[in-house]
């Protein structure tokens, strides 16, 4: 019976997880010298921490233990990218890995449950739940701390 | 007048005789141009062939030489190397521009993940493949 209760779980835990995905709706261009994938039309991006959609995607990747790791991700137009109960939108995004943090420049916005901002650049540091939104010119500029300080 | 007429007949005649033979040279010369053209089919095919990606291991139901540098695999094929192992159907291979292309279905398979679209071309001497359609690219995890 103990082996039938692990082997749910695992299947359970196995669904549970997030898949991590690209999709375009016109082509994508896998070019192995510049390491990196081109993504055109309706692009849709998810990892194990946000889901983005946009009309262009430009991933970088760097191959670690025989795997292939995107390390930089960019969005261009209508970009919209859903984090937990956020969304943040742009005319343009960049994701590194490395630093876990997205950039969004250009009309942006974020949206949650209880607020709507707007401005010129929205940083999103996803490791220290820290928002900075900018406006257009630089004298202004908000500071978003979420209540829920909990790592991601 | 009667006395120069058998002169200019004879002139004539030679001139024909002449033209004959050169006639005749033209026609029989030897061409120096060599026309072949070979079809080949081979049925449940697989075979290596070296690229710029390295040894490449094709494969089809049914294979066709085209002519010196370009074969089609026909039916159920496949193109497999170190980078990429390539599943499809109806590909055609260049085998001087080291380009591979196909209109259908693919299913592709690297280090990152699985992918499928809607046809692709394959610019091996590039490092480039060109995914065309809904393109759908699920990474291992």
């Amino acid at each position: 019976m103990t082996k039938y209760i692990l082997i749910l779980f695992i299947f359970i835990f196995k669904y549970a997880q997030s898949e991590s995905y690209v999709k375009a709706g016109e082509s994508l261009i896998w070019d192995s010298e510049k390491q990196s994938y081109t993504a055109n039309g309706e692009v849709e991006f998810q990892n194990d921490k946000f889901v983005a959609f946009a009309d262009e995607m430009i991933a970088e990747y760097i191959e670690q233990k025989n795997k292939e790791v995107f390390t930089i991700v960019e969005l261009f137009n209508d970009v919209k990218i859903e984090f937990k109960d956020e969304i943040f939108k742009g005319d343009y995004a960049i994701y590194t890995r490395e630093d876990n943090i997205i950039r969004l420049t250009g009309n942006v916005s974020i949206k949650s449950p209880t607020r709507l901002l707007t401005g010129y650049e929205l940083i999103a540091d996803i490791d220290n739940n820290k928002r900075i939104l900018n406006s257009a010119d630089d004298e202004s500029l908000v500071e978003v701390l979420l209540d829920n300080n909990a790592k991601n | 007048m009667s006395k120069f007429f058998p002169k200019v007949l004879n002139l004539i005649i030679f001139f024909i005789i002449v033209l004959q033979t050169f006639i005749y040279y033209l026609n029989t010369k030897s061409s120096t141009k060599v026309f072949s053209q070979k079809s080949v089919s081979v049925e449940n095919f697989s075979s290596i062939v070296l690229s710029k990606s390295g040894m490449t291991k094709i494969g089809s139901e049914k294979l066709n030489k085209v002519d010196e540098n370009n074969i089609s695999l026909e039916g159920i094929s496949y193109l497999e190397n170190s980078k990429y192992k390539i599943y499809g159907s109806n590909i055609f291979i260049d085998m001087e521009n080291d380009v591979s292309y196909s209109n259908d279905d693919v299913e592709v398979i690297n280090s990152m993940g699985i992918l499928n679209a809607e046809g692709f071309t394959n610019l091996d001497s590039e490092g480039k493949i060109l995914f065309q359609g809904k393109v759908t690219f699920i990474r291992h995890d």
